[in-house]
């Protein structure tokens, strides 16, 4: 029993950790290109530093759902619940953000 | 840029995000205004937490489970933060944060030596518990959570301050793990290294929306801080467990002394 959800943790770990590595990797990358096209006083700099931010910020929020995907895939309960809350008060941040533009 | 590589670096090592370093420089010696310090800070510290638990991912360092339950109370203290922090005096928030760390640097430094690792593979680590291979102890090594009641508290407490002040809340979160929830060190440096990013993000839309962030200098902060955790953690590899603790308890001490003579 702890053996098979040992597993199905690794395996979440591994698709997590993917997703974090491909989501700082595009994240630098826009950043990187950003700031050299700032120091070039192109006017698109500004743009790509805000993809790159907003990839950055995501990778996170990315993170939470592909966990709620997992644990609710394993029929898990409780931790589907508690990443369900997790999602929910993210939620709250997104909105709160949203007000403070709008 | 460099200060994001020093920030880096010792945050991969010690499993906090760095911005407790980030932010006085930003506000201090670059001048920036401390929301914007804050801010910036606040982008570094999600970069390293995707970085670092990257790499520690796949070896079940990172107590996912645990990590998730008290997340629900962290990001809820960082909106909380993330809302507020435009209403606060600095200095009420600069001695706050001198007084906890001070306070958790202490009870780091009286446990330098106890041990959280239970040897007996047969042990059931419970639904919160965690096992994984620790080549200092030889073998599987496992552990079981307790106290988690006050894991949730100080993690709210460590969301609050985190995006109150732009760091990551690890400052506080492993120390608790650790000392209070019995989690042993690497996996309480992993754990809260990938929970930071999360309490990072339920601020950090709200100071990129308030245009608190700089984009240019958020840019070089983190791809500073991106290189900076490459290095940190491969010197993170050969380091005692007892090592870890006592740095993390030197820094504390630093960082809580440099806020007080503000």
């Amino acid at each position: 029993m702890t053996a098979a959800r040992d597993d199905q943790l690794a395996r979440l770990e591994h698709l997590l950790g993917r997703l974090l590595v491909g989501g700082v990797a595009v994240s630098a990358v826009c950043l990187a290109a950003g700031l050299a096209a700032s120091m070039a006083a192109w006017p698109a700099s500004d743009s790509i530093l805000d993809v790159g931010l907003g990839v950055l910020m995501a990778t996170p929020i990315l993170r939470v759902v592909v966990s709620l995907v997992e644990y609710a895939r394993q029929r898990d309960r409780v931790f589907t619940a508690a990443t369900l809350a997790v999602l929910l008060v993210l939620g709250g941040t997104l909105y709160a953000a949203w007000r403070a533009v709008h | 840029m460099a200060a994001g590589a020093t920030a880096g670096c010792l945050g991969a090592l010690l499993g906090i995000g760095g911005g407790v370093f980030l932010v006085p420089f930003l506000n201090l010696v670059v001048g920036l205004p401390f929301l914007s310090a804050a801010g910036i800070s606040l982008m570094t510290v999600i970069a390293t937490s995707s970085a670092v638990s990257a790499r520690t991912a796949g070896r079940q360092l990172i107590n996912l489970r645990l990590g998730m339950v008290l997340e629900i109370a962290t990001s809820a203290g960082g909106l909380a933060g993330g809302i507020t922090v435009a209403r606060l005096s600095d200095r009420a928030l600069h001695v706050l944060f001198a007084v906890a760390t001070a306070g958790v640097s202490g009870i780091m430094l009286t446990r330098l030596d106890r041990r959280n690792v239970i040897l007996d593979r047969a042990v059931d680590p419970g639904p919160l518990g965690g096992r994984y291979f620790e080549a200092e102890s030889g073998g599987d090594v496992t552990y079981r959570v307790r106290r988690l009641p006050v894991a949730l508290f100080a993690s709210f407490l460590a969301g609050s301050l985190s995006s109150l002040l732009g760091i990551g809340g690890g400052i506080l979160k492993v120390p608790v793990l650790n000392a209070w929830c019995g989690v042993p060190m690497r996996a309480a440096a992993a754990t809260s290294a990938f929970m930071i990013g999360v309490t990072a993000v339920a601020a950090a839309p709200i100071y990129y929306a308030r245009g608190n962030i700089v984009p240019e200098l958020a840019a070089a902060a983190v791809l500073g801080v991106l290189a900076g955790s490459r290095a940190g953690f491969r010197i993170g590899e050969g380091v005692r467990a007892r090592g870890l603790k006592l740095l993390m308890a030197l820094v504390l001490a630093g960082v809580s002394l440099s806020y007080l003579l503000r």
